[in-house]
């Protein structure tokens, strides 16, 4: 399952937002961490930064862990992560 | 955290030379108003042909001090074009981020605190180069008369607990991966993913449960140092 981590810290609320509200995706906790998924299917994992209101250090330090997933897009605009297997 | 195992106290000082004590003094005595706390004038002695030299110490706060050594008669050595300091210049080609990273933060408690010294900076031949809000801190930087980086900073809040086990997984990880052959961030993060799946459930179990007799014993035991020395 292609996962990314982010910890449970106030500064990536908007992050987990993000990602909580794209029926694409699903959201579940692994302890103090967030654990973003594609659920049963073999999506990319996209967040839009600006959706997100981060600022650009927390943005860029907002993934803790990359579970069978390759960042294939983490900029500006948005962080894209797909399989590992998929990864171009 | 254990006071018999980590008995360290802060930073007593913190040493760089200076070619130019002069503008040193200027900067972190009359500008920033650190407080000259104490000083050395010291013959050459040893067993090199070590000049004479004055050693002089400013208060950073919380009784931590940065020094100086001025070498009377020591000429400073490389391109002094070069990106670089006092201390040393750089290779041609060295990049601004690598010049950068080696610098010192000082505390400040609050943001009033932080625009003061952006104000004081400002007003000086050495003015606030950059502030900027990471990812749990404020800061501002300038470069001091020796070319040293500084840097004044702020917490925008206290740093939580899983923030601590976030940074103990990450070292963990580096620790493996750069070990290894060609270490990348991917890399790191991969095997940290695999660190938070073993240990992160745990870890929050362990801190809202209550103690075992064990823990509750050496927290205890703990508490009683630290009545014991006063803290």
């Amino acid at each position: 399952m292609t996962a990314i981590f982010v910890l449970d810290v106030p500064e990536n609320d908007g992050v987990v937002r993000v990602a909580e509200q794209d029926p694409a995706l699903v959201v579940d906790k692994v302890g103090p961490y967030f654990r973003v998924t594609t659920g049963d299917t073999d999506g990319e994992i996209v967040i839009d930064r600006r959706a997100t209101g981060c600022r650009h250090a927390v943005w860029y330090s907002a993934v803790a862990g990359l579970q069978d997933a390759r960042i294939v897009q983490h900029d500006k605009d948005a962080l894209r992560a797909v399989a590992r297997r998929a990864a171009r | 955290m254990n006071q018999d195992e980590h008995r360290v106290r802060g930073v007593d000082h913190a040493a760089f030379p200076t070619f130019d004590p002069v503008a040193t003094v200027r900067f972190y005595r009359d500008v920033l108003r650190f407080p000259v706390v104490h000083s050395i004038c010291a013959a050459g002695w040893g067993p090199e042909q070590h000049p004479d030299f004055i050693h002089f110490f400013f208060d950073i706060g919380n009784g931590d001090r940065i020094a100086f050594f001025y070498y009377f008669g020591h000429e400073p050595v490389g391109d002094p074009t070069a990106r670089g300091d006092a201390w040393a210049r750089l290779p041609e080609g060295t990049p601004e981020f690598f010049a950068n990273s080696r610098h010192l933060a000082i505390h400040v408690d609050s943001e009033e605190d932080l625009l003061e010294y952006r104000r004081r900076l400002d007003e000086s031949e050495w003015p606030v180069e950059m502030q900027v809000k990471h990812e749990t801190i404020e800061s501002i930087y300038t470069h001091d008369p020796n070319g040293y980086m500084l840097e004044l900073t702020r917490a925008l809040r206290p740093v939580t607990p899983q923030e601590d086990l976030d940074a103990a997984l990450t070292i963990e990880a580096l620790c493996e991966v750069a070990a290894r052959d060609e270490p990348t961030l991917e890399k790191l993060l991969t095997r940290k993913a695999e660190l938070i799946v073993e240990r992160a459930v745990a870890w929050e179990h362990d801190r809202t449960t209550e103690p075992s007799v064990e823990q509750a014993a050496a927290w205890e035991h703990d508490r009683e140092v630290e009545a014991r020395v006063g803290r």
